[in-house]
């Protein structure tokens, strides 16, 4: 199936915020080159998206799939072979799009001699940030990823949990409008996986638009509006999270209090009417439910630090 | 030390007819016509040749009007200081300790009884310099970008609004500030090893009965002998230098500090012109293998050498009471003659309008050191041929501020040489220290050179292939004349293809090439004139490095005049410019992630 044509499965407007058309694709595709110029690889096939304002769109698929090829293809890091992608109307390519994008790539490329101070204050600058402005958001940022602990150790001693922490607060350095999450939540432990989920569900509430990629299902089900599902470089599904994930011919009822004979009832009541019980038991929690509810007060940033 | 010709003219003068207005813009012309031809190539392969057309100019387009306008000093100066913390947190300091180690040790192979031991300790500190900063300027600037792609982390760079000029000026400027400091702290301790290793004293020795003169103490592989008038004195030159003696109280002699070895002369150049045998307008005489510019004169002829000096005022000279004259000429010799005393030759001064001169004033040429003259001011000479007591300033030096001064060989048979900047007046001299200044500025400026090319090189090659470009850049600048001369076919023997002929089939360099086939002849120097002219204009668009070592002019005590800073300092610029442009258009045109 090409993208174009892909078909929106959704029956109702893709989002209730504003229609304002943040990041564009059109006909987008990359084709990979060895030194010679002979073709390697298609990672990307004119793929035509379109993430709106205020909404949590994910890119799915797995790897190899063209999710981090859009993504740097979006930021203007890889030049496509054919099509156009635009950011806030702006070509990729213009580098003044970037004072509204916050970027959180695969793995956090930080600079290892660095602590997380100095870190947050050297992409403040970047940003021409004068010096005041720059302390107030490098304190506020290391508090709400709760790294004040651990602010003036060299990022080298960092764990991976604390590397993504620290990734994600230079992404939201600039207070970007637009946030780009490259497998925001690998390396986390489940803690700072929900919490890093739950920030970006209160970014999106603050107004912003969060461009995610993962292969984490678990994640892209939790947190995002509207997906695009990308496999082998094409666009294979696209639409809202929940009417993809939509069964529509199995019916699912939740009840407390209810007896063993009121069950049979039920289903006998299900079996009269022509239909079938394919399942009727007791649902099981997750995992993630689980072991939060286990280890809910030792967050990571309450732990004693070395020094 | 040789002053060169080119090195003698005025900024201005060079700037005009050297660089500025005939090369620089020739060879900015060029290269950028060259530049659009090689991007339009190589972006017409990619993207077809309507295509490739847009792409280039909208790459020039940005850098223009988007780009270097919005080039911000915040985010340079922010990622220059990133390149400089990441040096320091690489240990560059290590250098710093390797330097003071090579200080340290330095006294084991110096030799403490070397005729001028100033010139040694400051060619060794200036060059040991020179070779640290160089390396290191060299792996700063070729792995830094190369290992920013490799760990990725220029990505969250340019994912800010960072553009590439400002990605490109930081590390030049951050490695240069590691650099600088490297170098200001290398340059301090080299000031201090070099006073404290010319400094010596001596004992007074014996002394003569009536106390009036002596000899010191043999120390530091010599001894001096004084003369007093009154309670004060001078010793005679040894190794370069004087000691001042001084009788105390209680008719002890001190012997203070040696002076005279530490020099920063200000020389006053003029124009040379020559006089034939008849004494007519001529040139001099080429007696054989020689720089095309020193010529010779021949003795007891009327040939002689005139230099023409400008601006001679009394003002200039400390105020006058003596002119003095500083000479380093060369002697060929027909016959052994006297060879005890040495060829002779005579210093006469005149007036422009060939009336007034003054009496000769004899020399031995002293071959191969700086013969110092102080003519005094009052001295006898001729008006019309009528002998008169005249005043250089008043008589001789015409109303222009003009001198001439004649130098004649005076001993049948042999022969003087010299070229411009062989004999020259001495106008007091500038300080030491700023001279040295001067130096670590002419090594700071290579270091510059290196870092831009570095970064230029890194910024589309990985870090080793760009290390060995910068590498060959350097050695080329360094020691590149001869590949220059086969280039501009200065060197006989014809081109490249013409001398691989040449060489086995024995035909010498000064023939013309013979095959037998005059067509397959003329093919094979059209093509060696159009790989000489290819490689002309490579090494002209690689700095010679060479000219930025001014370090002999500090080892040899001679002031490094502000015209030849002014100069370096232009070509630093400008190759600054020109480098940074090339490195923002791979920089701009690559693909960040797909390294």
């Amino acid at each position: 199936m090409s993208a174009s044509a892909a078909v929106e499965t959704e029956s109702q407007p893709s989002i209730d915020v504003d229609s304002d058309v943040v990041i564009e694709t059109r006909n987008l595709g990359k084709i990979y080159r060895d030194f010679w110029g002979r073709k390697k690889v298609a990672a990307l096939k004119s793929l035509d998206i379109e993430v709106k304002k205020g909404e949590i769109f994910g890119l799915l698929g797995p790897n190899g799939s063209g999710k981090s090829t859009t993504i740097k293809l979006i930021q203007g890091l890889l030049f496509p072979t054919s099509g156009r992608a635009f950011v806030f109307g702006k070509d990729a390519r213009d580098v003044t799009k970037n004072e509204r994008i916050g970027y959180l790539p695969e793995e956090s490329y930080l600079y290892k001699f660095l602590n997380a101070e100095e870190t947050l204050d050297f992409y403040a600058r970047l940003f021409d940030m004068p010096a005041g402005e720059r302390k107030e958001r490098s304190d506020r940022l290391i508090r709400m990823v709760g790294l004040h602990q651990a602010r003036r150790r060299q990022l080298r001693e960092y764990s991976k949990g604390m590397t993504r922490r620290i990734g994600l607060a230079q992404a939201l350095v600039n207070e970007p409008d637009l946030l780009i999450l490259d497998e925001p939540t690998t390396g986390m432990d489940p803690i700072g996986s929900r919490e890093m989920k739950d920030l970006i569900i209160k970014l999106r509430d603050e107004g912003k638009t969060i461009l995610l990629c993962s292969h984490q299902l678990a994640d892209v089900q939790d947190v995002c509006d509207r997906v695009a599902i990308l496999h082998q470089g094409e666009l294979r599904e696209l639409g809202r999270v929940d009417s993809l994930l939509k069964v529509r011919d199995v019916t699912e009822v939740h009840a407390t209090g209810i007896s063993d004979e009121t069950k049979e009832k039920i289903a006998e009541l299900i079996r009269n009417d022509g239909g079938q019980v394919v399942s009727m038991d007791n649902p099981t929690t997750t995992m993630e439910e689980l072991f939060l509810d286990i280890v809910q007060d030792n967050r990571p940033g309450s732990r004693p630090t070395a020094n | 030390m040789r002053i060169e010709k080119d090195q003698m003219l005025s900024y201005f003068e060079w700037l005009i007819f050297n660089f500025g207005l005939l090369q620089g813009a020739i060879v900015a012309v060029a290269l950028s016509l060259l530049g659009f031809v090689v991007c339009y190539l190589v972006s017409m392969a990619r993207y077809g040749p309507s295509e490739a057309f847009f792409h280039v100019t909208r790459v020039i387009y940005e850098l223009l009007a988007r780009d270097l306008p919005g080039t911000s000093i915040r985010r340079v100066y922010a990622l220059a200081r990133l390149a400089f913390q990441e040096a320091i947190r690489r240990r560059v300091l290590v250098i710093m300790a390797v330097f003071i180690a090579v200080l340290l040790f330095a006294g084991w192979f110096l030799d403490p009884a070397a005729d001028n031991i100033a010139q040694l300790y400051i060619s060794f500190v200036m060059t040991g310099t020179s070779y640290l900063i160089l390396l290191l300027g060299l792996f700063l600037s070729c792995f830094s970008i190369p290992a920013d792609m490799k760990s990725k982390t220029i990505q969250t760079i340019t994912t800010k609004p960072v553009r590439s000029t400002e990605i490109v000026l930081g590390r030049i400027f951050g490695f240069t500030a590691v650099g600088t400091v490297l170098l200001v702290s290398m340059g301090v301790l080299s000031y201090v090893f070099v006073i404290r290793g010319i400094e010596h004293r001596h004992e007074s020795g014996d002394i003569a009965s009536d106390g009036m003169s002596g000899e010191t103490s043999y120390d530091a592989s010599h001894a001096h002998s004084f003369e007093m008038s009154g309670d004060e004195g001078t010793t005679d030159e040894q190794k370069g230098h004087r000691h001042l003696v001084t009788r105390t109280g209680d008719g002890q002699y001190v012997i203070g500090s040696p002076e005279g070895l530490l020099n920063a002369r200000i020389p006053v150049y003029g124009r040379l012109a020559f006089t034939d045998r008849g004494g007519n307008p001529g040139i001099g005489l080429n007696v054989g293998y020689e720089d095309e510019y020193q010529k010779y004169i021949e003795g007891t002829s009327l040939m002689s050498a005139i230099w023409t000096f400008s601006n001679v005022q009394p003002s200039r000279f400390g105020g006058g009471d003596t002119l003095p004259i500083e000479m380093s000429l060369q002697a060929f010799r027909t016959l052994k003659g006297d060879i005890v005393t040495g060829v002779q030759g005579a210093i006469i001064l005149k007036h422009t309008n060939g009336r007034v001169e003054s009496e000769r004033i004899p020399f031995i040429v002293k071959e191969f050191s700086v013969d110092q003259k102080e003519i005094p001011r009052k001295l006898s000479g001729s008006r019309d041929g009528e002998p008169v007591e005249l005043d250089i300033f008043d008589d001789i030096v015409d109303e222009d501020g003009k001198l001439e001064i004649h130098v004649r060989c005076t001993d049948p048979g042999q022969y003087l040489g010299m070229s411009a900047a062989d004999l020259y007046l001495r106008a007091g001299d500038s300080t030491f220290g700023w001279n040295m200044f001067k130096g670590f500025l002419g090594i700071w400026m290579q270091m510059f050179l290196i870092i831009c090319l570095g970064v230029m090189f890194s910024t589309f090659l990985s870090g080793p292939v760009a290390m060995v470009a910068t590498m060959t850049c350097l050695v080329l600048g360094f020691f590149g004349s001869l590949a220059f001369d086969v280039a501009t076919g200065d060197t006989p023997g014809g081109g490249p293809i013409e001398s691989l002929i040449r060489i086995p089939t024995q035909q010498g360099a000064m023939v013309d090439l013979d095959l037998g086939n005059p067509v397959l002849e003329k093919t094979i120097k059209i093509v060696d004139n159009g790989i000489m002219y290819t490689l002309f204009s490579v090494f002209k668009a690689i700095p010679s490095f060479g000219q930025f070592n001014t370090s002999d002019y500090v080892a040899y005590g001679f002031d490094i005049f502000s015209g030849l800073v002014a100069r370096h300092l232009t070509m630093t610029i400008a190759y600054f410019i020109l480098t940074s442009v090339i490195a923002y258009f791979f920089l701009k045109t690559r693909e960040i992630a797909a390294a």
